[in-house]
């Protein structure tokens, strides 16, 4: 696996958020987590998430609304989204606006790591390029 | 580093600009690689979700719309993301493929968007007006009670029907369907308690919003209408009619809700009552079970007025076990039929012929001494079935009531639903081995089968909780609501109960063996213990009984013809098939990319090729190909994509020791190739030989003149976990690829393998002996012809280079062999020896899986 490295989850709905937090970070991952779109922004201003796991669906703001929020202020931000619905349309945008991936919930822990994972690593080669 | 460029350029060296554009090319190539790396784990993804979406289509499992939905949208997201790639490795050469995607896409998008059209705009409808053709705004129920009352002439309760309009009008002006479908959405079928909870949660939502004036107004003036017809304060059944339960092999039994004695006080609740029952938790599985997709069922609910019945029940116009027979079954009780229906009433049964007069052909009475039906009643009750079916063309199941003044009322027809007809007789002349010691006997055959499991009571919801997931399902009653585990247990024994009672059709239409009024079983059987379940010869055993189970028939495909497996099929027509299959075509290309497999073969195959093509386009020797040497057959040439060369190599050579790869994919196929020394060419017969000069004549792809540039050599592509392979050894053209790491999401094994020089009988042979060898080691294996695709994703690297091993000897000791691929004999000895060596090669499993 790689360097242990920041991740930002962004859900409304607590128990998960709780649940999964707990578990990666058993996993040696450095967690923080967010229940709101706005919550989300100010911990990206502080420059600390590598990758941001991202719910569709927040009390304050659409999901994808968010991305392209995040995307504007940190371009290099590495955002997974995470969703109950699956809706082809929706994926299709995320990945448009910049998404790494676009994932179903319910995911399987390992699952998560390795999307979390790829998306670290096929991001990472790009900057040890441009660094 | 400054420094030193600022002297080097003070010396003027021209070597300073050609190391620029080296680790310019350098850069360039790992920008190039990298995108190659996401594309092939994107490829990966994606073939395996076209082929969960296959094997789920075709295995005749249930399945639900969040399914399809849910692979289609990471289907579009990983080849979305292929599309990307493409573009980043070829700079946008294919610019064809984004239109292709975005089309197919949206072809798809708009099969699963698609809503039932609700027809007719009124709210209520008299039974007077209603028939078979009104079964879109009245529901399948109602819609053939109209039918029977108006077309077939025989009496039915007086009532009307709130229609599907009514319904849409309802939930629309509360806004629930977007909320209802949230809930839905986020269920997990597999947890029950979670289930019995999002079912509670949306019945109580619909039940709590109020119900718009104007249907209410219509409701109570077709209700006055009703009385005024009636004569008197008439109470009322009302009963659920849904749309979408017309097919003849669907029963929705027992699913909604019914309500009997309803006085017009209780009219507008009631309703929604029965709308909300729509999403009771028997129904929510049965939908799913059987492919219905929540919103293609609307509720329409029949309002009836009461009938003082003083025998009733249900009527089959013939067994349930089999079409041809000649007879009726009558089940009678005292009193209402629905008490027959939910299988509570001790019933007599009677079998009556289906010829006129009508004989009562045997009778088993239960409920006291005298029969609760006459000679008389039974037979005409049985020419009101042959009617009945004859009308509707089908088999019925019939409820009907016999009121006080001796006139015989139909409340329900449908179609019956048959098991599938196992025995030529009916259940009486079934033979059992009477030797054999059971532990408990009797009851009827209420859907036929055998099946073993362990005993599972259920006395309570919470015991339903507990279900496992296999166990057999042993209960007082056969209540409707404990369908709701029918799709996880795999029989059914009831203490009552009759082949009539809806958990009977329930159970036969889910081809789940059941027998019903096996007294005290719940006190003698226990808990956990292991029981085979023998329906038709009514008999329980102890433990697994092998020998019956063998005569069980195969399941039958529960979602076939249904609204969500049409929609998978219509959906897969865009997605699985493979119309690029071959890359010299001049059809080749992104506008002939008619579904989402053509799209993810496009964009591998330009891969692989930009990134082959990279040295020779850039002038780029370090990445170019380097021949294999040493003591190796064959000739072999190698491309390093990134570290697929041992450190310290120098770039600059043109060849290659096998001791220089680190390579690990390549290296386990390498063992593959060189474990077993070649034999040579098999001795060819003349007929054989007579074959390759016949195809060389015939088939211009074999001529060396014309092959293109990758396709002349066999090649190696490799990184230190990476490696793909393309051979063309002789006349046949194979491509093994893989990728092995920690993450199981990028792991792969894959392979293809076309052609050869003989005619296409022994190529075909050749084909199947290969396939047949790559099965036995865990590759799914599709084949067209004489061509060949294998997979195996998602398993640890280990068990991967065990695989690969397999195909490296595979590509060296069938080649050729497709000659003397004629006589049986001569199959079955290169199978043996293939799979003698390979079982010395391939480590077993248990050394090899984690």
């Amino acid at each position: 696996m790689s360097d242990r490295f920041n991740i930002l989850l962004v859900d409304d709905e607590k128990d998960f958020l709780e649940i999964t937090t707990k578990r990666l970070m058993r996993r040696g991952y450095n967690v923080r987590n967010a229940t709101t779109c706005s919550e989300a922004l100010l911990i990206i201003e502080g420059d600390w998430p590598e990758v941001i796991v991202l719910d569709v669906m927040l009390p304050d703001r659409d999901g994808i609304e968010c991305l392209k929020e995040i995307k504007r202020k940190r371009p290099s931000s590495i955002v997974i989204l995470l969703t109950g619905h699956a809706s082809m349309q929706a994926g299709r945008q995320s990945m448009e606006y910049g998404a790494n991936d676009y994932c179903l919930k319910p995911i399987e822990l390992d699952e998560l790591i390795e999307k979390i994972e790829i998306a670290y690593r096929e991001k990472a080669k790009t900057r040890d390029i441009s660094d | 580093m400054m420094i030193l460029n600022a002297l080097k350029k003070f010396f003027g060296l021209n070597a300073e600009k050609s190391e620029a554009e080296t680790s310019s090319l350098r850069r360039s190539f790992q920008d190039h690689y990298r995108s190659f790396r996401s594309l092939l784990t994107a490829n990966n993804i994606a073939l395996e979700l076209m082929a969960e979406m296959e094997e789920t289509f075709g295995a005749g499992q249930s399945f639900s719309m969040a399914f399809v939905r849910g692979h289609c949208t990471a289907l579009t997201v990983n080849i979305y993301k292929m599309v990307q790639h493409l573009h980043e490795l070829s700079n946008g050469k294919y610019g064809g493929l984004t239109g292709a995607f975005n089309s197919i896409s949206v072809s798809i998008e708009e099969i699963l968007a698609r809503q039932p059209k609700i027809a007719g705009g009124k709210f209520v409808l008299p039974l007077a007006e209603v028939d078979i053709h009104s079964t879109e705004q009245a529901g399948g129920k109602m819609a053939n009670l109209g039918e029977i009352r108006n077309r077939v002439g025989l009496k039915v309760p007086d009532g009307f029907v709130i229609t599907a309009a009514a319904t849409k009008h309802f939930i629309d002006s509360n806004n629930l369907q977007d909320e209802i479908n949230r809930r839905l959405k986020l269920l997990d079928h597999s947890d029950l308690e979670e289930l019995y909870t999002t079912s509670a949660s949306i019945q109580q939502l619909i039940t709590n919003a109020p119900l718009p004036e104007d249907l209410e107004r219509l409701i109570i003036d077709q209700y006055e209408e009703l009385a005024r017809r009636s004569n008197s304060r008439v109470l009322v059944s009302m009963r659920s009619s849904a749309l979408g339960e017309d097919s003849s092999n669907i029963s929705f039994a027992g699913q909604y809700r019914t309500q009997l004695n309803v006085t017009d006080d209780m009219l507008g609740l009631t309703y929604k009552e029965i709308v909300a029952s729509k999403y009771k938790s028997q129904a929510i599985v049965y939908r799913m079970q059987r492919g219905f997709r929540h919103q293609d069922v609307i509720m329409c609910v029949g309002c009836l007025a009461m009938v003082d019945g003083v025998v009733s029940g249900v009527m089959y116009s013939r067994s349930p076990r089999d079409p041809r027979s000649d007879w009726i079954v009558i089940n009678a009780a005292p009193g209402l039929a629905s008490q027959v229906v939910d299988g509570r009433a001790v019933t007599d049964m009677f079998r009556v012929s289906r010829n006129s007069p009508h004989e009562v052909l045997a009778r088993e009475l239960r409920v006291q001494k005298t029969a609760s039906l006459s000679d008389r009643q039974a037979a005409e009750l049985a020419g009101i079935a042959v009617r009945l079916e004859e009308h509707f063309g089908l088999p019925q199941d019939i409820e009907w009531s016999i009121d006080s003044t001796g006139r015989i009322i139909i409340l329900q027809s449908r179609p019956l639903a048959q098991a599938a007809p196992v025995e030529e007789s009916g259940m009486e002349s079934i033979e059992v081995d009477e030797t054999q010691p059971y532990l408990l006997g009797g009851g009827v055959s209420a859907s036929a089968g055998v099946a073993c499991g362990p005993v599972h009571i259920v006395r309570s919801n919470i015991d339903l909780l507990q279900f496992p997931e296999g166990a057999v399902l042993v209960v007082a009653h056969p209540l409707p609501e404990w369908a709701t585990i029918l799709n996880r247990a795999v029989a059914v024994v009831s203490e009552t109960g009759h082949v009539t009672a809806h958990l009977a059709t329930v159970s036969r239409e889910f081809g789940i063996p059941a027998i019903f009024g096996i007294a005290h079983a719940t006190e003698k059987l226990k808990n956990a213990e292991m029981i085979t379940v023998d329906a038709l010869g009514r008999r329980i055993y102890e433990g697994r009984r092998d020998d019956l189970l063998k005569n069980a028939p195969p399941p039958s495909n529960l979602m076939a013809g249904s609204p969500v497996y049409k929609l998978l099929e219509e959906v897969l027509r865009l997605i699985t098939p493979l119309n690029l299959t071959n890359p010299a075509s001049p059809y080749f290309m992104p506008s002939s990319c008619e579904t989402f497999h053509d799209l993810t073969r496009f964009c591998h195959e330009k891969a692989v090729t930009e990134m082959f093509s990279f040295s020779s386009r850039y002038g780029f020797d370090e990445k170019g190909a380097k021949q294999l040497v040493g003591d190796i057959p064959l000739q072999w040439w190698v491309i390093n994509l990134e570290d697929g060369f041992r450190e310290g190599l120098d770039m600059k050579d043109k060849w290659v020791r096998i001791d220089d790869i680190v390579s690990l994919p390549m290296l386990a196929i390498w063992e593959g190739m060189t474990a077993v020394p070649w034999k040579g060419p098999p001795p060819v017969n003349l007929k054989g030989f007579g074959s390759v000069l016949f195809q060389s004549t015939m088939n211009p792809s074999l001529d060396p003149a014309v092959r293109s540039s990758m396709a002349s050599k066999s090649y190696f592509l490799i990184s230190r976990n990476f490696c793909n392979l393309s051979v063309r050894l002789g006349y046949h053209f194979s491509l093994a690829e893989a990728h092995l790491s920690d993450l199981l999401t990028e792991n792969y094994v894959s392979f293809q393998f076309k052609g050869g020089a003989a005619d296409e009988n022994r190529r075909f042979i050749r084909v199947n002996l290969i396939s047949e060898i790559l099965e036995k080691y865990d590759f799914r294996v599709e084949q067209k012809a004489d061509a060949l695709t294998a997979r195996i994703e998602k398993k640890p690297a280990p068990f991967l280079i065990e695989r690969l091993k397999v195909l490296g000897y595979l590509l060296i000791h069938t080649r050729q062999i497709d000659m003397v691929m004629e006589e049986q004999d001569m199959v079955d000895n290169y199978r043996k020896s293939i799979l003698a060596d390979l079982e010395k090669i391939v480590k077993p499993e248990k050394e090899n899986m984690p």
